[in-house]
């Protein structure tokens, strides 16, 4: 079973919040809109929480998990965690990932779960069609590679089968119900770990300069592909009553053959620091230095 | 390819040794990457080369190449 924090819609919360001290730190593009929806201040730079009772973080991943190790130096401050869009999942787990000197940090905790969910999805409504095809991508490398890890368990890839195949029903595009799913999918990979496709995003982000969401999107089909034919736990989709055609299908519309050759240099001049990425290492299938030749002929 | 062929292969790509820095008596604690991502990477790669999968006790207690060996030889794996 995945269990997520408490989820609240903000009108509700600005309800529950009332007569407690609360700061919020939200990214500049929502910012405005923000302040018309929430009777106390809103800040756009990383906040001091002298005298705060709770924090209120509003945007993506990366200010998510910033105010999560915020929010771990001050005990006494519960964290609220609104996602801007869905795909990260930072609101649900007890994972941050920090860049510090171009580098990837993983932090893990209890002490890094927020306590509240806030949800106000009409954020993710104004965003270009693209970004959000790369939110369902983030989404969906979460749930693929949580189930297929070699971490996983009978529970884990139960839980992220039902996750799956609710995220098989939605298009890839803007509902509600992503973000919900896409907070299951990265609770659930918590419990195990991610992959190939993660190594590659944390490694390739600093040197395109690409994001997360559109890098995890862009190489999901061919780690997919590579891991079909040598992961020992890929026959756990189909006993799962996971159709692979189905899933492949999805990955399709996911992938961009141009920006797959575009970055493909980059992921050869860089393939030895993505074997050493944590993530890569947790592969569902072993990744091999040789193994760069596969990713070549992908282009083909 | 023999099975100790097949085995220097794994180690060297698991934990991105060069031939020349291979030997069939290297210790965990001689290779930096043999770390608790280097236990997943290694339980995964021999389950797809040798078919056998290690239970989390035994990957933890593997201290050496020779304990690999001797711990597959176990399971009827030859490296004769």
């Amino acid at each position: 079973m995945i269990e997520l924090p408490p989820t609240k819609l903000l009108a509700e919360a600005v309800e529950y919040f009332r007569g407690a001290q609360v700061i919020t730190w939200c990214t500049k593009h929502v910012a405005d809109r923000l302040r018309a929806l929430v009777p106390w201040e809103v800040q756009t730079e990383m906040p001091s929480l002298d005298g705060a009772d709770w924090l209120l973080a509003v945007g993506g991943g990366t200010l998510i998990d910033k105010a999560k190790v915020l929010r771990a130096q001050h005990s006494h401050v519960k964290l609220a965690a609104l996602p801007t869009l869905w795909g990260s999942g930072a609101e649900a787990s007890p994972i941050a990932v920090l860049n510090q000197d171009g580098k990837k940090v993983i932090r893990m905790g209890p002490e890094l779960l927020p306590d509240l969910i806030v949800s106000q999805s009409e954020f993710a409504k104004t965003l270009p069609d693209q970004q959000i095809k790369q939110a369902c991508g983030d989404a969906w490398s979460h749930a693929l590679e949580g189930f297929l890890s070699p971490l996983g368990t009978d529970e884990t890839r139960t839980d992220l089968a039902a996750v799956m195949k609710r995220m098989l029903q939605q298009t890839i595009g803007y509902t509600d119900a992503w973000f919900e799913l896409s907070a299951l999918a990265c609770a659930g990979q918590a419990k195990s770990s991610v992959g190939l496709v993660h190594g590659i995003a944390h490694t390739l982000e600093g040197v395109l300069g690409w994001g997360h969401a559109r890098l995890c999107a862009l190489y999901l089909l061919p780690v997919m592909s590579f891991n079909q034919t040598r992961s020992p736990k890929w026959p756990f989709l189909a006993e799962h009553g996971l159709d692979e055609t189905n899933l492949l299908k999805v990955l399709r519309q996911l992938f961009d053959l141009t920006e797959y050759a575009e970055a493909l240099p980059a992921l050869k001049s860089n393939w030895m620091k993505v074997l050493r990425d944590p993530c890569s290492r947790t592969n569902s299938a072993l990744v091999r230095p040789a193994d760069i030749e596969f990713f070549e002929a992908f282009l083909a | 390819m023999t099975n100790k062929e097949k085995l220097q292969n794994l180690i060297q790509d698991v934990f991105l040794l060069t031939p020349e820095e291979f030997r069939f008596d290297l210790k965990r604690i001689e290779i930096e990457t043999w770390d608790s991502f280097g236990v997943v990477s290694l339980s995964v790669g021999v389950q797809q080369t040798f078919g056998y999968h290690f239970k989390p006790e035994e990957a933890t207690a593997i201290q050496g190449v020779d304990d690999i060996i001797k711990l597959l030889t176990s399971k009827g794996i030859t490296f004769e």
